[in-house]
């Protein structure tokens, strides 16, 4: 039976429950945007797949991604997920996988910018700060929400081609070391998988309403020094930051398509304040980064 | 079609002068290239590459899911257009489905860096901000590992090791591996030689001209003074800085003779076998 959810202002209908995301109450005449199914996959992908990994292949409108030991899935036409677990996994497993790159796919295919990074509400805009795995995404999102931020989403940013940021759904994952700088008690915390010491951190007071316009967008970086530093990025060095920063570039197949997110880039480049920001490579220093943060969008509104 | 070619070698063994070497024997340029702009050839631990083969994180996957899946990693080389070297600390074992780590698909061959232990373990206890006896239980410890925290993220995934003499032998003794043994000692005491011989099983140019200037343009001199003026991004957060000494036998000022015995009782069969150890077990 579907459970009804929503996610980046999609309605969601589910046959795997879905804590991580905002429940809607199913009413007579709902549609859902997307839906989780599952079901049985056959053994490989149609041949109009091209192999783009070793587990992946994708085309224009359908992606299949294999997760050995833990499922294989079929997105499709921005709209369907069909997932075929593998024997004995958990849920948990499969909501990873399919919050994460499934969703990844779902927003790239219905024609979305996808960044990899995590959107802060400002006012009536937003700010995004993205970077590579282990960039620090994460514990800037918490460090944000802990001085009193909505925070948009966590880890898949879609931006529309007007250059407005859908909101996501209200979770930060967070490592055990991390939770622990930041004094959060994991205890209570559903991991995000059971073998994982990694944690599902509530977003409190979710934002619900409107995509807002990016205004800034924040590299994140860092090397060895001592001080948290943001270097504003000019003309010919602004748009392949957010070209590398893009959620599963890889699936941009085609001159087309590859054309397409080029031109959405540049479109997003010449709208916001973009600056990269680099922080030690140790020490525990979100909150520095907090302030840079906030200290350069008072010099940049 | 590509491949890879394995740099292989235990940690502080002269790894990365050898990857130096390799990038300025590749430019064939008039100047040294630089430490920090090292070609993009990652690590085989690195979770960047990993990820982006797999199109999942591995910062979701577990230690042995990550394990069960490098080899499907590397295998994907086949598909580059052109082969590429990659530095690797892994021991040379078996995943737990008993399938090879490195793959034998996507493997071309490895150089395989070796390195008195004896000079090995003051270096890492450098490396890792840790005593010289700590670093020596590391040598000797078969279950050591790098980055092998499960509570937090590291840049690179877990990296079993195992011991020093267990490492060696796990990529010098591989009977399916076609592998070139490169001793630290031989890069210093007879550098034309031993990097003519490794860039040769590489198939890259082995002309004497340009190894010589290879060499002088990865000295230690030349390095380190890159490191001091504008630091080394691989230089762990824990060590001052990262080339040291860049010298062998340095160890005889460094090591107590309790420590020298250590090692020695931990490591000296394969010691003698690499001429570390004269007939009668002394350190050479």
């Amino acid at each position: 039976m579907s459970r009804y959810y929503s996610a980046y202002n999609l309605t969601v209908a589910s046959d795997i429950a879905m804590p991580e995301l905002t429940t809607v109450q199913p009413v007579s005449d709902l549609t859902s945007d997307v839906t989780v199914r599952i079901g049985a996959l056959p053994e490989k992908p149609s041949d109009d797949l091209e192999q783009i990994g070793p587990f992946r292949w994708a085309n224009q409108t359908a992606y299949w991604l294999e997760i050995p030991e833990v499922a294989r899935i079929l997105v499709q036409n921005g709209s369907d997920i069909l997932v075929d677990p593998a024997a004995d996994v958990d849920e948990a497993s499969l909501r990873a996988f399919v919050l994460g790159p499934s969703f990844g796919a779902i927003l790239h295919q219905r024609n979305l910018l996808v960044m990899h990074g995590n959107t802060i509400r400002l006012g009536d805009k937003c700010i995004i700060c993205v970077g590579p795995s282990g960039a620090g995404k994460s514990t800037l999102s918490a460090g944000f929400q802990r001085r009193g931020y909505q925070v948009l989403a966590d880890d898949v940013v879609p931006i529309t081609a007007e250059g407005l940021a859908l909101p996501g759904f209200p979770r930060i994952k967070l490592w055990q070391e991390t939770a622990d700088q930041l004094e959060i008690d994991t205890s209570p915390l559903q991991r995000i998988r059971p073998q994982l010491f990694k944690y599902n951190v509530p977003v409190t007071d979710a934002y619900v309403g409107p995509a807002l316009p990016v205004r800034w967008v924040y590299i994140l970086n860092s090397e060895h020094r001592d001080d948290v530093r943001i270097d504003e990025l000019r003309g010919m060095a602004r748009l392949q930051p957010i070209l590398d920063n893009t959620y599963s570039g890889r699936l941009v197949l085609g001159p087309a398509a590859k054309a397409q997110q080029l031109r959405m880039a540049s479109q997003l480049a010449a709208k916001i304040r973009l600056a990269r920001i680099t922080r030690p490579l140790s020490g525990f220093t979100v909150d520095t980064m907090v302030d840079k943060i906030l200290a350069d969008i008072a010099e940049h509104p | 079609m590509g491949g890879i070619y394995w740099i292989a070698s235990y940690p502080k063994s002269g790894n990365t002068w050898f990857r130096t070497f390799l990038e300025n024997l590749q430019n064939g340029g008039d100047r040294p290239a630089h430490i920090n702009e090292l070609s993009g050839n990652s690590i085989a631990s690195s979770r960047s590459w990993i990820d982006d083969v797999l199109g999942v994180e591995t910062a979701d996957l577990t230690f042995d899911e990550i394990e069960r899946l490098r080899p499907a990693v590397y295998d994907w080389a086949t598909t580059y257009d052109s082969v590429s070297y990659h530095k690797i600390h892994d021991a040379n074992r078996l995943t737990s489905q008993g399938e090879p780590l490195i793959s034998r698909r996507g493997t071309l061959g490895a150089v395989y860096i070796l390195r008195n232990p004896l000079d090995v373990a003051p270096s890492l206890a450098n490396h890792n901000g840790s005593t010289i006896d700590e670093a020596i239980t590391a040598l000797g410890n078969p279950d050591y590992a790098l980055a092998g925290s499960e509570h937090r993220w590291h840049r690179q995934v877990r990296q079993v090791l195992g011991s020093w003499s267990g490492h060696v032998a796990s990529w010098i003794d591989s009977p399916a591996l076609t592998c070139h043994v490169l001793r630290y000692e031989d890069m210093h005491t007879a550098a034309l030689e031993s990097f003519a011989a490794a860039a040769r099983f590489l198939k890259l140019p082995d002309a004497a001209e340009r190894v010589a200037q290879a060499i002088r343009f990865s000295e230690f001199s030349v390095v380190a003074q890159q490191e001091a003026e504008v630091g080394f991004r691989e230089r762990p957060s824990r060590a001052e800085r990262f080339f040291r000494q860049g010298r062998a036998g340095g160890w005889q000022a460094q090591l107590t003779p309790q420590q020298v015995d250590r090692i020695i009782a931990d490591h000296g069969p394969m010691m003698q076998r690499f001429g570390y150890l004269d007939a009668s077990g002394a350190p050479v």
